[in-house]
């Protein structure tokens, strides 16, 4: 399966890129946990599994994952709705799987997993242009998962869902139209939504990102110390574990959600704009890997695990920096978290398989 | 064709991707660098306001000596609990648990936050003061599990007087500073100032500075180090005039006789006072930290008056002590020799009203006049002289208004003269009123302050004293005198004749056959002057006779000097319902003794519990019952 000469074609400039990112992640959560206790040796202990998880991951061709991927779904549909049913409870809500010597959270695989069933459904070489019937079986192969996580509940981790719908349908030829009629049904729907498609507490996050002084103490104040976290580091920081925002816990989940805030106060903005240079090229190389793809399928899959991982950086990063309303996304390959991180290092396996494989047939 | 098309858009939205994303990044590095660049230095403030905290750091007051050394008022170190609300979340659910673990009323800590509602948020509002160690603990052990992370236990020092009430009048107390007091003194809210007496007056210089120290906390609010620590620089030590030994003698003896009243001893040639003191007293300790309500109003409506400072805001009519204004006037107007004679036949009829005396005395010299008090001696002394001449030597001699002393709020001793009944009244004066004057009756009314200092002048033979209750003060490089502003008075002196006559009839009525044998000290020569004020007219005495609850007994003076020759000390004491003036003197002679005793290094007196009196009607006392006014001068 694996031949010798495919080592060749191994991009280990993306994996330098990805493990520099992970450097640098690894760091931070050293730095706000206060050295190296549980939470670090458990992400050292993740980064490894990661790069096994990835190895595997390059090493089956993607081909052949994409022939079975029905059953992979199927069976990642029935083990999410199992982590409903057996899950463990933490902070209320129904994430995770114990295995013992540690939680699995298996939403996080379900992104590479749809990613490789849209890629699959969308880029069969066979297939005509993209039909509407297309579209609506993309559509409702992502609502599953979609419905089931957002059921546990972690709205965060099924909208990262969305964007793979969105790019792989887009990438595959859905019409200009469409897009800008989903905005425009975006744009109308977003009041409704808001007013009855979300809890309280949602609610009440989203209004207090529009005005945090409302409520300093209480919604507001993560956001509000996110920007004095990340304003307060300056042009070059606070210096290593000098940080006193991240320090003191005047930032909640420092180590999580909010690591490039810490980053951003102990690095300053030079620390961001390497951290920000860095995950831009691990993108950009990333994309590489789609454009000379071989087939559809392995370019559909890259932008499929790719738009995801995109997405949440984007995001978090911007939350991070107190301007996007605060949710439970962590930052793929920095926050502390196994499942994220062994996940995204998977998603990266897949990219680097399309991209070894570009020559084979 | 299909694929290459296919290829194509493949490529266009793959571009259109990449550049999105190359957009994205680079408006957030964008944001980064308007955050940490062109906002960093409000940021960085903001910063530092969350993880840095000043705390001040509590200047201990000035301790406080009498002159001989001994301590007075020194401080020991309680514990505040206050809230501070910039950590707060819920400021209701922090009332509530504080309540609830202090042991407080909900309301009570409520009213305190209000009240300091609109001050700076990271200014600590004193919720309990003087903090037991159970709530100490109880509120640690809740800091502890983050449960309050908005309240913080501050050591403080806290005035501490380990003689409790003694001297509290003179000493005064301390208590948060108000509105006013923190403009005069220049402190923030919750600082504690000098609020009566020594305390007040003196504010400054025992104030001292307060420190500040800049520590790092955490999101909980727990100290995490020390940035920078200014320590608190130490009020002035300040050594009062006062002697505690007689201090204290003045109070015991007052007390072992069973008498409210006042104490007033100067030392006369520079007006040091020795003793000040006023009972019923109050206990400085309890305003320290903060007096609690039931306290403060029991002391307001407590109808013996402790908060009252008898000493310079009693005013008491003086009774026969006057007759030393009277008899020194008369000699230096030269109206009188100390030789001239007057026949007393138990009375004298002036502008054709019958004057009582208290005994058919016969021929009275000025010296045996004093010593036996004759009041006939005294009408025809004062009659001569008018209310003017009294009055303008009761101003000489120190009697008449302030005394000066540096405490707030004395009272003015009043002596009747023809402009000051003018003036109030619009009424012309009557001779018949001198008469009544010339014994210490009528419109009198004098504090035991300006009473010492009339006695001081007249130990000193002419020089008036203001008197003085701070003598040195140590800012840390040795004790300094206290200067104090030059006196008022032109100097004057009195003939050598004038004093001479008047001491002889002082140091009669001690050691001769006068009224005050009771002061009597063996070899010290004491000279001094009993008088009763009366409380009402012996008419209204019969009026109110069963018919009030109100004590109606006359009031004991005892003016003194000794030794008579060469004067050391001079005072008075005030005994409140004493009846007689000889009940004063008995409690100066405890002092005397008490004075002569530390002088000469001897063993201090010791006093003897009186005898309990016969269960005799006090509201009666023997007195002999005339149909005047004036008939109770002794």
């Amino acid at each position: 399966m694996f031949e010798r000469r495919l080592y060749y074609h191994i991009d280990w400039l993306l994996i330098g890129l990805v493990l520099a990112v992970c450097a640098i992640g690894l760091a931070m959560i050293y730095s706000t946990t206060g050295g190296a206790g549980r939470v670090y040796w458990t992400q050292v202990y993740a980064l490894g599994l990661g790069l096994i998880g990835m190895a595997v991951a390059v090493s089956i061709d993607y081909r052949s994952l994409a022939d079975k991927s029905h059953w992979l779904y199927l069976g990642m549909m029935i083990l999410l709705v199992a982590v409903l049913f057996f899950g463990e409870v933490r902070g209320g809500s129904r994430r995770w799987i114990d295995l013992g010597a540690f939680n699995l959270q298996p939403s996080e695989f379900a992104k590479a997993m749809l990613a490789l069933m849209l890629a699959k459904m969308l880029g069969e070489e066979r297939r005509p242009a993209l039909t509407n019937t297309d579209l609506v079986i993309a559509c409702l192969l992502t609502a599953v998962p979609f419905l089931i996580i957002a059921r546990q509940p972690d709205l965060g981790t099924a909208v990262t869902l969305l964007p793979i719908l969105f790019v792989v349908a887009y990438v595959a030829g859905m019409p200009m139209k469409y897009i800008y009629a989903g905005l425009v049904i975006a744009v109308l729907a977003a009041p409704l939504a808001y007013r009855f498609g979300l809890q309280d507490y949602q609610r009440e996050r989203i209004s207090t990102f529009l005005d945090p002084s409302q409520d300093p103490k209480g919604a507001g104040y993560q956001q509000i110390q996110a920007r004095i976290t990340v304003g307060s580091g300056g042009v070059t920081g606070k210096g290593f574990m000098e940080g006193t925002q991240g320090q003191l816990r005047f930032l909640p989940v420092a180590h999580n959600d909010f690591i490039f805030s810490v980053l951003a106060e102990e690095q300053g903005l030079l620390g961001v704009l390497v951290a920000l240079g860095l995950y831009f090229f691990v993108i950009m190389r990333a994309l590489d890997a789609a454009r000379l793809a071989k087939d559809r399928l392995g370019a559909y899959l890259v932008l499929g695990v790719l738009s995801s991982f995109t997405f949440q950086v984007l995001y978090n990063i911007t939350m991070s920096a107190g301007l996007a309303p605060v949710k439970g996304l962590t930052l793929p390959l920095m926050s502390y978290g196994g499942s994220s991180l062994i996940a995204t290092l998977v998603g990266f396996g897949l990219i680097l398989n399309v991209r070894m494989r570009r020559f084979t047939n | 064709m299909a694929i290459a098309e296919d290829r194509r858009r493949l490529t266009t939205r793959l571009t259109v991707l990449r550049v999105s994303i190359g957009v994205a990044f680079g408006l957030l590095a964008g944001g980064f660098w308007f955050f940490q660049v062109v906002q960093h230095a409000q940021f960085k403030e903001m910063a530092e306001n969350n993880h840095q905290r000043t705390l001040t750091l509590r200047a201990p007051r000035g301790i406080i000596y009498d002159r001989t050394g001994k301590l007075l008022v020194e401080n020991r170190n309680s514990f505040n609990i206050s809230i501070v609300r910039e950590h707060t979340k819920d400021i209701d659910r922090t009332i509530r648990i504080v309540a609830a673990v202090t042991g407080m009323e909900e309301k009570a800590v409520r009213e305190i936050v209000d009240r300091h509602r609109r001050e700076p948020s990271y200014r600590p509002i004193v919720v309990v003061q003087d903090a037991s160690l159970s709530q100490v603990a109880s509120v640690m052990a809740r800091r502890l599990d983050f449960e309050l992370p908005d309240v913080i236990v501050q050591e403080v020092p806290t005035r501490q007087y380990p003689d409790e009430d003694m001297a509290a009048h003179l000493i005064g107390y301390v208590g948060e500073a108000s509105e006013d007091q923190m403009q005069a003194d220049g402190v923030t809210t919750g600082s504690i100032v000098g609020q009566f007496g020594i305390e007040r007056v003196y504010n400054k210089l025992l104030m001292g500075e307060d420190g500040a120290k800049r520590v790092v906390v955490n999101s909980m609010g727990r100290e995490i180090r020390t940035l920078e620590e200014v320590p608190p620089v130490q009020g002035r030590r300040v050594q009062l005039t006062i002697n505690y030994a007689m201090q204290k003698a003045a109070e015991d003896a007052l007390r072992n006789y069973g008498y409210n009243g006042s104490v007033v001893v100067l030392e006369p040639k520079s007006g040091e006072v020795l003793t000040l003191t006023s009972l019923p007293a109050f206990d400085p300790n309890d305003f320290a930290t903060g007096i609690d309500r039931a306290t403060w109003a029991s002391l307001n409506t407590d109808k013996l008056r402790p908060l009252q400072n008898r000493a310079i805001q009693g005013r008491y009519s003086p009774g026969s002590t006057f007759k030393i204004v009277v008899a020194t006037a008369a000699l230096e107007e030269g109206l009188i020799t100390p030789e001239r004679q007057v026949f007393c036949p138990g009375g004298g009829t002036f502008y054709g009203r019958f004057f009582q005396c208290l005994g058919k005395h016969g021929f009275m010299d000025l010296r045996h006049a004093i010593e036996k008090s004759c009041n006939t001696y005294f009408y025809t002394v004062g009659n001569m002289l008018g209310v003017d001449k009294m009055y303008k030597w009761s101003e000489k001699l120190g009697l008449a208004l302030k005394s000066g002393i540096d405490l707030p709020n004395e009272g003015e001793s009043i002596v009747p003269s023809t402009e000051w009944k003018l003036k109030r009244n619009g009424e012309r004066w009557y001779p018949g009123e001198t008469i009544s004057v010339a014994i210490g009756q009528g419109q009198l009314s004098v504090t035991p302050i300006s009473m010492a200092v009339m006695m001081a002048t007249v130990a000193n033979g002419g020089t008036r004293v203001v008197p003085r209750l701070v003598k040195a003060q140590d800012d840390g490089n040795g004790w300094q005198p206290v200067t104090h502003p030059p006196s008022p008075y032109a100097p004057f002196l009195l003939k050598p004749e004038t004093t001479a006559a008047v001491r002889d009839g002082l140091w009669m009525v001690v050691n001769g056959a006068g009224t005050g044998r009771r002061a009597m000290v063996a070899g010290r020569d004491v000279a001094g002057k009993t008088g009763t004020a009366q409380v009402i007219s012996l008419q209204g005495r019969d009026r109110a006779r069963g018919k009030t609850e109100q004590d109606l007994r006359d009031h004991g003076w005892f003016v003194f000097m000794a030794p008579k020759d060469n004067p050391e000390i001079a005072g008075v004491v005030f005994a409140e319902h004493g009846e007689h003036g000889s009940s004063a003197a008995q409690v100066a002679r405890h002092i005397i003794d008490t004075y002569f005793a530390q002088r000469d290094g001897q063993p201090l007196p010791v006093l003897v519990p009186p005898a309990p009196a016969a269960p005799a009607a006090p509201a009666t006392p023997a007195r002999i019952t005339a149909a005047t006014t004036a008939g109770g001068a002794h």
